[in-house]
């Protein structure tokens, strides 16, 4: 018995104003990329050998803890940043 | 319709449309098949509205307008529109099909449509423009672009 391979995923947006598509259209966009499916659909468009995928994942991995590092380290020190504490003196 | 029903993972954003009256529930999602919903265009329900079906590849954009009981109503591509090769894969290309198929659907008197695309091609934007632009209502966004759960494997890459 033959087994769908793929499954479709729906994302469906209503639209509030008639006449005006490009709101939902950013909508349904921003619902797609903010799962990670719209890039998913670009990189399966060609195969991406196993090695390449497994740089790239480590790449991808590194990048995020720098970046979740980065933004910790630059909240901490924002916390020196504030209203003049000693005013007047 | 049988698309939503066929997704796996559904996400719906549901937000009351402008001619429904407002009252509490105001979401992006549209009305779910079997729930009752006081949404109403044209005086129809949400199932019985026709659908577009646009296929956004990456060389062509072809637009299908279907009645929701799956009778045809519309059909045009870039291609029918007279452009030929790598100009029918532009934004411009999609929208004028676009045009061509609202033009063609209204003359069969349809005003309300929903949308389902498939595909990520330049037409993607500017086909659901163009249906605007010719005079069709669209009311719900769908997508519908087909993913592989690791299924047919793809060509091998390009080498640039």
């Amino acid at each position: 018995m033959p087994r769908p391979a793929l499954l479709r995923s729906a994302v469906a947006v209503l639209s509030p104003f008639p006449g005006h598509t490009l709101f939902s259209n950013q909508c349904a966009a921003r619902i797609l990329t903010m799962d990670g499916l719209i890039e998913d659909i670009k990189r399966r468009r060609y195969y991406e050998k196993p090695c390449r995928r497994r740089q790239r994942e480590s790449y991808e991995t590194c990048r995020r803890i720098y970046n979740m590092e980065m933004t910790r380290k630059i909240n901490f020190l924002m916390r020196k940043n504030r209203a003049d504490p000693w005013q007047g003196c | 319709m049988q698309a939503l029903q066929d997704a796996a993972a559904k996400q719906k954003v549901e937000e009351k449309a402008a001619p429904a009256p407002s009252s509490s529930s105001s979401s992006i999602y549209p009305p779910v098949p079997g729930q009752e919903s006081p949404l109403r265009w044209a005086g129809k329900k949400f199932e019985e509205i026709p659908i577009a079906h646009i296929k956004a590849s990456y060389n062509n954009t072809q637009i299908q307008v279907v009645s929701a009981a799956n009778q045809p109503l519309a059909r045009t591509s870039c291609g029918t529109e007279g452009f030929k090769n790598a100009r029918k894969g532009t934004g411009i290309a999609a929208q004028t099909a676009g045009i061509a198929a609202a033009a063609k659907a209204t003359a069969k008197g349809v005003t309300h449509i929903r949308v389902v695309v498939k595909g990520l091609g330049p037409g993607r934007l500017s086909a659901i423009q163009g249906l605007t632009m010719g005079g069709l209502e669209v009311i719900s966004i769908t997508d519908n672009t087909p993913i592989p759960h690791n299924g047919c494997r793809p060509r091998k890459a390009r080498r640039l």
